[in-house]
């Protein structure tokens, strides 16, 4: 029993994990109607900031997560501006998404040219500190992350439904062409979505670093799980990725110990066809319709 | 045009049967030799490191005339995935016309890679790719130096049995052994041959379980052998897969009291400080010879480390370097004792290859059976011991006893 309690905490803390990383996802997906396949490479990049900050200038990572999203959120307005918008006009939407993964390549060769293949560990500073709650464990990092996935989740949904450009965001994502005619500057929302999406990756970037080592190739390790993640909630709902990260988290575990590791994948998107094939919106997904 | 082209060729060919010294041109001077290893992507690290052993090699051949007066002149080719490794093996023998291709630390390319050279008849020297499949199928043109995936995993069971339990002062049965690897062929192959090796040696398995390397969380792996009560856990891995495990051992308080692990993501200097010195002291390790060796055991690895440093103003990353320079030097020394550069001519100098045991810097000796493999081939047994990386096994090559918390 203890084993169990101990998998299902371990399986939460992971989902907390897998939150942070797709929140930012999940918001360009739902407003921008836009697969960002180089989500992950903003994760890396971030997290080679993270350790650059912690190593170089010697702070805490998590002092570096406010600078962090400021300049994850300013790279991706640019992302936003000057790759994809030019492509919006293009014959084909799909242009656009070969564009992130052209980006996604691009940047992770880049990092190979600046960092080399080396694995980058990021001072834990008592990050990775366990807790101890009776006879269970947690990780310090764990459990700050599961508390920032729920702050965030929060905070953007507040901002979502009370503030001005929240619902400037929501009707562009209702439908494009009416919010344009209501006077809406679609480009601008477009800029400021991937902006607050890429922000939360950078988030994500400062509290992940100090527990998982960075390479190159980090960002490809996580950001299939957090399509699932994506598609499970229901495209575009944030709360729905929460919850979505939280399952995945816990099959993860779960799996890993009752059936074998190598067959934990096997489980998960055995999970995800068909939760897909009984509700193709996701578990919180608006429902048909919906543009 | 095209008539004019053929003709001077067919002349120059005509002249050259004649004996007649006219097309031994500039660009005739040079012996040109390919270099597969992974020079991008994931795996591009060990592969430059790989890489820069052959460097060594060529350059020192160089240094002494090259090859019958011919410079020894490297093409390389990027094998960043299998698809890219079949490419450019056909490129380096079809536009670069190489003579023999040297190569390739992952096994997977090398096995795709080597089947383009075998079909167009072009000698393929592997230097650092561990899977036993390579060789087994009995290429005739395909050898290799290096010890493979089942000289991996004989080392680590004979170290469990013949080290590691006489240290605890225990039966090697009353161990309980754990068999943990990365789930491509790779860890597989070696995961496979522990497992039935153990088996022979009447060791108690309590657990195998295969992952795959990209895994995120071990925390569900690790419960699983803490509830097996583990003694002894065998791993293995890359290098972010023995860093998770590492960190999350300790973070969930697993204490076994030996983890032998397996190639290159042990042996890194990088993993050593990813994962923290104090908690990856003690830990043993099974790879390709490392620096850290009795030098009366393996002849030629000072000189070897002092060029190292005198070209790349660095310490060795890595065992590979030096693994990828004892092959190339093998096979550039049998190229030269050849009669000619056709591919039958070198087959026949390298197959005729005798180097006693413990007579290369690796330690080991060279004697290549029917399949190209070189059957005095051996990995040796390390520990990280307050930093460093030392041999503790076989004891001839030791540098330092083995610690192991009783």
């Amino acid at each position: 029993m203890d084993t169990f309690l101990q998998l299902v905490l371990n399986g939460l803390m992971l989902g907390g994990l897998f939150a942070i990383i797709s929140v930012g996802l999940t918001l360009i997906f739902g407003i921008i109607r836009l697969v960002n396949f180089a989500h992950g490479e903003l994760l890396m990049a971030g997290m080679y900031l993270t350790w650059l900050g912690t190593t170089k200038l010697g702070l805490h990572p998590y002092v570096l997560a406010p600078p962090l999203v400021l300049v994850l959120f300013v790279i991706g307005v640019a992302i936003q501006r000057f790759i994809l918008q030019p492509l919006l006009e293009a014959r084909d939407a799909h242009v656009q998404i070969f564009a992130t993964v052209g980006l996604s390549t691009a940047l992770i060769n880049l990092a190979l040219l600046l960092f080399g293949a080396d694995l980058y560990a990021t001072p834990a500073a008592h990050v990775r500190d366990p807790i101890m709650l009776g006879p269970f464990r947690i990780i310090v990092g764990q459990l700050v992350m599961f508390g920032a996935g729920i702050a965030v989740v929060t905070g953007l949904h507040v901002f979502m439904e009370r503030s001005f450009l929240g619902r400037a965001i929501r009707a562009t994502a209702q439908h494009r062409a009416a919010a344009q005619l209501m006077g809406v500057d679609v480009n601008r929302i477009y800029m400021v979505t991937f902006g607050i999406g890429a922000g939360c990756v950078g988030l994500a970037a400062a509290l992940v670093a100090p527990v998982y080592p960075t390479s190159p190739t980090v960002g490809t390790y996580f950001v299939l799980t957090a399509f699932v993640v994506v598609v499970l909630g229901g495209m575009g709902s944030l709360h729905g990725a929460f919850i979505g990260a939280l399952l995945i988290g816990l099959v993860d575990s779960l799996s890993g110990f009752y059936i074998a590791p190598d067959l934990k994948e096997v489980v998960i998107f055995g999970l995800f066809i068909l939760i897909l094939l009984l509700r193709p919106t996701g578990l919180f997904g608006l429902g048909r319709g919906s543009e | 045009m095209i008539d004019w082209t053929g003709g001077r060729r067919l002349m120059l060919g005509a002249l050259a049967g004649l004996g007649f010294g006219l097309t031994a041109s500039a660009a005739q001077a040079e012996l040109r030799l390919g270099a597969l290893f992974p020079f991008s992507g994931e795996l591009a690290m060990l592969g430059d490191e790989s890489w820069r052993g052959l460097e060594l090699a060529v350059e020192e051949r160089n240094a002494a005339g090259g090859i019958r007066g011919e410079k020894i002149v490297l093409v390389r080719g990027d094998a960043v995935d299998n698809n890219q490794a079949v490419a450019e093996a056909r490129r380096l023998i079809s536009v670069n016309s190489v003579r023999a291709i040297f190569g390739t630390y992952s096994s997977a390319r090398s096995q795709v890679a080597s089947q383009v050279a075998e079909l167009a008849r072009i000698p393929y020297f592997e230097m650092g790719a561990v899977s036993d499949a390579i060789t087994d199928r009995k290429f005739r043109y395909l050898f290799r130096t290096n010890p493979t995936a089942r000289d991996m995993a004989a080392r680590s069971i004979e170290m469990v049995t013949n080290a590691v339990a006489p240290a605890l002062s225990v039966e090697p049965k009353a161990l309980r052994v754990a068999i943990i690897h990365e789930d491509s062929l790779y860890g597989t192959t070696v995961g496979r041959f522990q497992a039935a090796l153990a088996r022979e040696h009447g060791l108690n398995i309590v657990e195998t379980l295969p992952y795959p390397a990209n895994i995120v969380d071990m925390s569900s792996l690790i419960l699983r052998l803490q509830a097996a009560r583990a003694d002894v856990v065998l791993q293995t891995s890359y290098q972010n897969d023995t860093v998770l495990f590492f960190r999350q051992a300790r973070e969930a308080n697993f204490r076994p009291r030996a983890i032998i692990g397996g190639g290159g993501g042990y042996s890194l200097r990088e993993t050593m400080q990813a994962v923290g010195q104090d908690v990856i002291d003690g830990a043993l390790n099974i790879d390709f010879t490392q620096f850290a060796i009795n030098p009366a055991a393996a002849p030629g690895i000072e000189a070897f480390v002092a060029a190292y440093r005198a070209r790349y103003n660095m310490e060795p990353r890595s065992g590979h370097s030096l693994g990828n320079y004892v092959g190339a030097k093998v096979f550039l020394d049998a190229i030269a004792a050849a009669k000619s550069f056709s591919a039958d001519d070198i087959r026949a100098a390298v197959a005729a290859v005798d180097v006693p045991d413990g007579q290369t810097a690796e330690g080991w000796g060279v004697k290549f059976g029917p399949d190209g493999q070189n059957e005095r081939a051996k990995m040796m047994g390390m520990q990280w011991q307050d930093g460093r990386l030392v041999t503790v096994f076989p004891p001839n090559a030791a540098v330092s006893e083995m610690r192991l918390r009783r």
